[in-house]
């Protein structure tokens, strides 16, 4: 075991000193979603699914999932809901402007996983910004997986993200079923409904198919109640679960789900995995 | 390992020599009935006897109720430079019961698992403790020795242990120990071990309140019983404070939040104590509680104790049975109560 105080400097450096991120792209997505892309010193080195502790000095910090697929450059893209007061500021952000990263950090998916399975992504409102990490390296090497389909449901048009993300996923070839729970009287040319809906006509080989599932915290038990009825199995159904979070490190006890802690041992679980937790789903 | 015999007045006098040159804490009365690791001065009352547990216990002297985790300042140019706050300042706690050095053991596994924690692990390595040995209950409250912490003496750099005659025995167990007793004229004592023996097997039977199951099997009935009608019964009465969380010595929770000084170019980033029975510690941003219901986190806490932490760490119990959150709490709410009415529950 490691001691003396300069090794407790630079653990505590590595443990919880942010990096500069320099924000280079900002765009709205809704009236409270906006979009960022940062540019790192270095690359993030990160995997599907992790999230990074976003910080402003003097305002807080806050976990944030990681919206791109793994690449070897400098960049990160999130989307950030304004929803409290580091979000407002870190909204109020300009281009240029520089905030504060650490991480990655959590489990992540592993694309490997689902080479030569068809792949079903199921994305509930924010959940599509952390899902669209895996969703990005799977459409990039298509060919490896089987037949690929995203259901991405949100409260009413105007909540959509990534429009053209879905374009340009539907373009490729990709199955994706846009939702909304319903139109509140603005223009809509897709479905209506929720994004279990979709599931029990789905072309879909059981036997062949992986899921990976990332929504509030409602809607896990009933989209996996919907593929277990299709005989998808526990084991091929991955979930990606939302916690508050201080540390990222295993230590500040907020995203603790019984026994596990979802900063570390997820937020990606395998659903077969977690069946004998009774605090992971509502 | 040395073992010397002192009388209180040579132990009383040593503890004012250390505190005279060092940063020390010992357990001082306040008021009527309450005690306090406090730092030693010149007028302060230095006695062994007579204690009942302080309201906060010795470990949070090393996990500080607020501690500043970086600093930061930005420059004119808007550059802003950030390092981290380590405190490596050496103390020495002194008057540390076994139920408070099981914490502090425990503590130092929590903190040094995964990744290790630099703030706690820089303080405990300079950190020297002077144990004191329990030869009766503190109080009515106590059930040390149903959670196996009566014993334990691991992390003490000095050990002392109330012996027949009035003497204290005084076990030199480590390098800093040797450091702390360096020059002292006690007598030496060849027969240390033995004279502990002694003390130990004269001591009350039971000691303090016992479990109507032993240790390994409570582990199995809490986690047996997470659908149990003992979650509501206790928690009715419960009023969501954290005081419990806050006195636990294996409690060490924390919140991360950003102060910025009134030059708006500098502050820090500190955390503070956070507490898992508190209404809004597993609340996300948009407001959904993980655990709205005070039952669900009652049962999180005690499973934390007695399941989860165990588990993860391989340990009989990360409850030390110091009986701190029911002597602190309002409503008179006592694991203890909770985790017999769970065993008594389990056997029907």
């Amino acid at each position: 075991m490691k001691t003396g105080t300069e090794y407790y400097h630079q653990l505590a450096r590595d443990t919880f000193m942010p990096q500069p991120g320099r924000i280079v792209e900002i765009a709205d997505m809704t009236a409270k979603d906006r979009y960022f892309r940062v540019e790192l010193e270095k690359p993030l080195g990160h995997h599907p699914g992790q999230f990074v502790m976003v910080s402003v000095m003097g305002v807080g910090e806050a976990p944030i999932s990681i919206s791109n697929g793994p690449g070897k450059d400098n960049t990160l893209e999130m989307v950030i809901r304004r929803i409290g007061r580091l979000t407002q500021v870190l909204h109020d952000l300009k281009v240029g402007d520089t905030l504060g990263i650490r991480g990655p950090y959590g489990s992540g998916f592993d694309p490997a996983n689902f080479y030569g399975r068809d792949v079903l992504f199921v994305a509930g409102g924010l959940g599509l910004v952390p899902l669209r990490s895996l969703i990005t390296p799977v459409v990039a090497e298509a060919n490896r997986f089987g037949k690929i389909t995203l259901i991405s449901g949100c409260r009413n048009p105007s909540e959509e993200l990534y429009r053209d993300q879905l374009d340009e996923w539907t373009d490729a070839g990709i199955e994706v079923i846009r939702l909304v729970d319903g139109t509140e009287n603005m223009p809509w040319k897709f479905g209506v409904g929720l994004v279990t809906e979709p599931i029990p006509k789905l072309k879909l080989d059981p036997e062949k198919t992986v899921a990976a599932l990332c929504g509030p915290p409602v809607m896990y038990k009933f989209v996996i109640t919907a593929l277990g009825a299709r005989g998808v199995s526990y084991d091929q159904i991955y979930v990606d679960l939302e916690r508050r979070m201080k540390c990222g490190v295993g230590k500040c006890g907020h995203c603790q789900i019984n026994k596990i802690y979802c900063c570390q041992d997820g937020p990606v679980f395998r659903f077969s995995d977690l069946a004998l937790l009774p605090e992971a789903l509502l | 390992m040395s073992y010397y015999l002192a009388t209180q007045k040579e132990i009383v006098d040593w503890i004012r020599r250390l505190a005279a040159e060092n940063r020390l804490y010992f357990p001082e009365k306040h008021g009527a009935a309450s005690y306090r690791f406090t730092r030693v001065g010149p007028g302060s009352d230095i006695q062994f006897d007579h204690y009942t547990p302080t309201v906060v216990p010795p470990v949070k002297l090393l996990v500080p109720a607020r501690e500043e985790l970086l600093h930061f300042r930005t420059d004119a140019d808007g550059k802003t430079e950030v390092q981290p706050s380590l405190d490596t300042s050496f103390r020495i706690i002194a008057g540390v019961r076994s139920c408070d050095l099981k914490g502090i053991f425990l503590m130092d596994l929590f903190f040094r698992e995964g990744v290790p924690d630099a703030y706690y692990l820089a303080r405990r390595e300079n950190t020297a403790i002077i144990g004191y040995a329990c030869n009766t209950p503190c109080d009515e409250r106590a059930f040390c020795a149903a959670v196996d912490s009566l014993d334990h003496t691991e992390g003490a750099d000095v050990y002392i242990t109330p012996v027949k005659g009035g003497d204290l025995l005084v076990e030199v167990k480590t390098k800093l120990g040797e450091k702390l007793t360096d020059g002292v004229d006690w007598k030496p004592c060849e027969d240390g071990a033995a004279r502990r023996i002694g003390a130990v097997t004269a001591r009350p039977e039971p000691f303090g309140r016992t479990f109507p199951a032993a240790l390994p099997e409570i582990s199995k009935i809490v986690e047996k019983n997470y659908e149990s009608p003992v979650w509501d019964k206790h928690v009715k009465r419960c009023f969501s404070c954290g005081t419990c969380n806050l006195v636990c010595p294996t409690c060490y929770c924390f919140d991360v939040a950003d102060d910025l000084h009134l030059d708006v170019a500098s502050g820090n980033r500190t955390r503070s104590w956070d507490g898992c029975m508190l209404p809004h510690f597993a609340e996300v941003g948009g407001g959904h509680n993980f655990r709205p219901e005070p039952a669900a986190r009652q049962r999180h806490r005690v499973n934390r104790k007695f399941t989860y932490l165990p588990e993860k760490f391989e340990h009989g119990a990360a409850c030390v049975g110091c009986g701190r959150c029911g002597r602190q709490c309002t409503s008179h709410i006592d694991i203890f109560d909770i985790v017999t009415d769970l065993i008594q529950e389990g056997a029907r």
